[in-house]
């Protein structure tokens, strides 16, 4: 590329626990996440791996009882005249970060639409709510804003639509009027918390594919937070995996899906059937995810992993890197360490679903 | 498992309608007309979006609800209308169910060893509280749970946990026939794949049948010898899991189909799938009639689309 990409949001050692009533959850430990405009970020993991947690932090929208130990989140955005600025979200105010970050520049779609909508609402009235509130604008020039939003997202009959209140559409509808509000601020940043996890299959590919045409018309960056590795490889461009409030693998879409690094990453990739898929098992990562209020020392994976090595237990791995984008955190990739190929059945999915990419012509 | 299919079914549902009266004017017509059959031992997929019903046939196969009209036969009774003594008590016994979210289906009050062993308490199942406990340590054992765990209470599991929990409460009756209602849509994607084995292991070991209701195609092609698909209370195909994924015939199964996200990125990227809007289709569900197509595979249509639909490029599912 010969322009250098401009980077939206850097997020460096960040670490956050919880106080609850049964002792401090360490819930984020050391996550490191970037973001580069137009780009899309995925997070997956399993629920309580932390990607919300992560996301809500960069919103400013945590819960009270957040502790941030420390860490870093620096977003980047550009004023209406052209200038460049970098705020460090975590050093500001939460009255500072509503006025001028939430909506206007990073905007969330959440998972289910029914929830995220006022019922007493027309929909009209929610979408033109932000552009009032931050833009300034006029009620005529908002109206006919939303009304262009909602053509924008594929509701047809959109003018008639703006006097409708949330309980008179479908599933899907709600989910485009999520979207053209979160759009309607012209944020640099959109997070999708789930977007299609409350949605059928059919509507969530709609979904997905407006997004994405969203994304690539208006040049914004995406991160999309879920546990469908469907939903990633359809979208992503970048891959980060969580497990235990850490992010365990990172790299490309192509990186993660083709060469698989960590054991973690071999048993979601495993675990979802493809329709190929005729073995009699399922493979199944062993045991369920570990309760964060009790540390444990060394890798947090380690118990559920049939690959793990005595140094697991002791201490953490770090970060090994397998190319510039790609990195891991597990000891199978220190050179001391043992070779361990991954499960012979995904190995072969994964030569199925090259050579399945190379007949449809496309290059890896 | 190889399933006999000469053998009479094990369920039999003919002309199956359940319709909710909202109003004088308005009756919701959640099934409409559904014909299908469970063979011993094999396991049948439902799937469809949310709203076509496919829950309230499960409800209205286990009669939660009293069907409007058609005929249920299972095991060799029928139980669509008024049921004698015998049929329900073997209704109860022989047919059991498991919800969708195990932790509101869970008592909370109740001790796991309690939850399992009302239906045991229910029907006299035991002579003493030794054997009583030594049923409910089996069964515990199978679903891969501890018998330690038989004295705690729900909030104390995880959520697969708890899910096993569920597996082994309709298993300890004994059931031939069990409907499982999305029974995994609430489970984490590492634990889905635990309880689907589980629920494999089990019908190789004791010949059980499913009733296996969900949306996530990919996970029903897996589990399912047969699948139906359902759309607004219709039936609209039915067939062997290769049936319907190498060939489907009705336009909705077909866009279904082109929904699955699969996890192959380069291909994913490029994929749009096929959109299917009911209103715009021209296709009148309550017309159709059941037409075969080869085997086992049938699809509901009329005459005049199942020409046009025959006709049209073969589906190819990457």
């Amino acid at each position: 590329m010969a322009e250098k990409k401009e980077k939206i949001l850097e997020i460096r050692d960040l670490d956050i626990s919880f106080k609850t009533t049964a002792g401090l959850v360490h819930a984020i430990r050391s996550v490191d996440i970037d973001l580069w405009k137009g780009e899309t970020v995925a997070i997956v993991g399993e629920s309580g791996s932390g990607k919300s947690v992560t996301m809500k932090a960069a919103m400013g929208i945590l819960a009270k009882n957040a502790i941030v130990n420390q860490g870093s989140i620096r977003f980047s955005y550009r004023h209406e005249n052209g200038e460049n600025e970098t705020v460090e979200i975590l050093s500001k105010d939460k009255n500072w970060i509503r006025r001028h970050i939430n909506g206007k520049r990073i905007s969330m779609v959440f998972q289910d639409p029914m929830t995220s909508l006022d019922p007493t609402m027309t929909i009209g009235k929610q979408i033109m709510e932000g552009m009032l509130w931050h833009f300034k604008m006029s009620k005529q020039e908002a109206y006919a804003r939303a009304v262009k939003l909602l053509q924008e997202v594929g509701i047809t009959d959109a003018e008639a639509r703006m006097k409708n209140y949330p309980h008179q559409l479908s599933g899907g509808m709600r989910q485009r009027v999520v979207i053209a509000i979160a759009l309607s601020c012209n944020p640099d940043l959109l997070i999708c918390d789930e977007p299609t996890t409350a949605l059928d299959v059919t509507i969530q590919a709609k979904i997905l594919e407006l997004i994405k045409k969203i994304q690539l018309e208006r040049g914004i960056s995406v991160i999309y937070i879920t546990h469908d590795l469907g939903v990633v490889a359809k979208v992503a461009d970048y891959v980060n995996v969580m497990y235990a409030g850490k992010i365990v693998e990172k790299g490309t879409i192509n990186e993660i899906f083709y060469d698989p690094r960590h054991p973690y990453t071999w048993g979601l990739l495993s675990a979802m059937p493809d329709l190929d898929t005729n073995d009699d098992r399922l493979y199944a990562i062993p045991g369920s995810p570990p309760n964060l209020l009790h540390e444990k020392e060394g890798d947090a994976f380690a118990p559920r992993n049939k690959y793990a090595l005595l140094v697991d237990d002791k201490a953490q791995p770090p970060m090994f890197r397998i190319s510039d984008s790609h990195y891991a955190a597990t000891w199978l990739l220190d050179p001391r360490a043992p070779k361990v190929e991954m499960p012979a059945e995904l190995k072969s999915r994964i030569e199925r679903m090259k050579k399945g990419a190379e007949i449809d012509g496309s290059q890896l | 498992m190889a399933v006999n299919y000469n053998q009479e079914p094990l369920l039999k549902v003919e002309g199956l309608k359940q319709y909710f009266k909202v109003s004088k004017s308005f009756t919701v017509k959640a099934v409409d007309n559904v014909s299908f059959e469970i063979y011993p031992g094999e396991t049948y997929g439902l799937v469809g979006e949310s709203g076509s019903g496919k829950s309230t046939i499960g409800r209205s196969v286990i009669r939660l609800y009293d069907p409007t009209a058609g005929t249920i036969r299972f095991n060799g009774a029928e139980i669509s209308g008024r049921m004698n003594g015998e049929t329900r008590k073997m209704l109860r016994n022989q047919m059991q169910m498991i919800f969708q979210d195990p932790m509101a289906s869970l008592n909370p009050r109740k001790k796991v060893q309690d939850i399992i062993g009302e239906g045991l308490d229910i029907h006299h199942h035991y002579k003493n509280l030794e054997e009583r406990s030594e049923q409910i340590r089996t069964i515990l054992k199978k679903v891969g749970l501890a018998p330690e765990h038989a004295s705690r209470y729900p909030h104390q599991f995880s959520g697969g946990q708890r899910q096993r929990v569920g597996i082994a409460r309709a298993l300890i009756m004994n059931p031939k026939l069990i409907i499982a209602d999305e029974c995994i849509s609430a489970l984490d994607v590492s634990i889905q794949a635990q309880v689907v084995n589980l629920m494999k292991d089990i019908q190789q070991e004791t010949g059980t049948a499913y009733m296996f209701i969900a949306h996530d195609l990919s996970m029903v092609k897996y589990i399912s010898d047969r699948i139906g698909v359902l759309h607004l209370g219709h039936l609209l195909e039915t067939g062997t899991t290769d049936e319907i994924f190498s060939n489907p015939i009705h336009p909705y199964t077909r866009s279904l189909l082109s929904a699955i996200p699969s996890p192959n990125p380069v291909i994913e990227k490029k994929r749009v799938a096929e959109s299917y809007d009911y209103k715009s289709s021209g296709i009148d569900y309550s017309l159709g009639t059941s037409h075969l197509v080869s085997g086992t595979h049938y699809v509901s249509c009329t005459d005049e689309e199942f020409d046009r639909w025959r006709k049209a490029e073969p589906f190819h599912y990457n």
